[in-house]
């Protein structure tokens, strides 16, 4: 599974979006690139200290200040499917079989921890965000 | 390279099209922030903003933005510092959104 076949996937779907700078957004993904440039909609900042927070009805963050997103689990059972009937509706050249072999889900990538591991300088700050 | 692809990939996933005329406000890379009048913009995200004005920072703390302001006029914004894009109007303070829904 690649992340950004993941991320195109949860399309619609509400996550959170830590910048490098330590700003969290949430707000439902309206649509991403292959640069992981994304649109969000109905979103809601929450500076770098998580105690201040705006409200914007939308906005657009390039892909390479991303430090993470947080990627509501079901949209995991949704991306398998697309990647097969990718790689099935590419058919044409043998060539790049993407997806395909990518099998188990989780792995090395533990997915159980939900209390924001990614960050260890700033366990755990105000209003976990995600959540809802 | 990297431009070819994008012109083949369509056009990018913002619309930058809708906000011209609009005041928008961008945040840089190194925490600047600038609200101005959209009144150009390329594929790379240079952007003209008109009557920029700029939030100036907390000289204690870098991160966190104050109420003085700088203006700047007309400028044009590097697109490869640009972090965030989102229209200045309806983008307001909130108080803790979380704090209910954590219960």
């Amino acid at each position: 599974m690649l992340p950004l076949s993941l991320l195109r996937t949860a399309q619609n779907h509400p996550m959170l979006v830590e910048l490098k700078n330590g700003e969290t957004y949430n707000g439902h993904l309206v649509a991403c690139d292959n640069w992981m440039n994304i649109n969000l909609r109905e979103v809601i900042c929450t500076s770098r200290d998580g105690d201040r927070f705006w409200r914007m009805p939308e906005c657009y963050i390039r892909g390479s200040t991303i430090k993470y997103l947080r990627i509501p689990d079901e949209v995991i059972d949704m991306v398998k499917e697309e990647v097969v009937a990718k790689s099935r509706g590419r058919g044409g050249g043998g060539g790049r079989g993407r997806g395909r072999g990518g099998g188990g889900r989780g792995g090395a990538f533990g997915r159980g921890g939900r209390g924001g591991k990614g960050d260890n300088r700033r366990p755990n700050r105000g209003g976990g965000p995600m959540r809802s | 390279m990297a431009q070819q692809g994008e012109k083949k990939k369509k056009e990018s996933i913002l619309d930058l099209s809708r906000f011209i005329d609009k005041t928008i406000r961008v945040k840089f890379q190194g925490g600047r922030e600038v609200s101005g009048v959209l009144k150009g913009y390329d594929p790379l995200l240079n952007l003209v903003l008109d009557g920029a004005t700029e939030y100036l920072r907390d000289p204690d703390d870098p991160f966190k933005i104050t109420d003085d302001t700088r203006e700047l006029g007309l400028t044009v914004c590097r697109g490869t510092s640009v972090v965030l894009i989102c229209p200045s109007d309806n983008m307001e303070p909130i108080a803790n959104p979380f704090l209910q829904q954590d219960g």
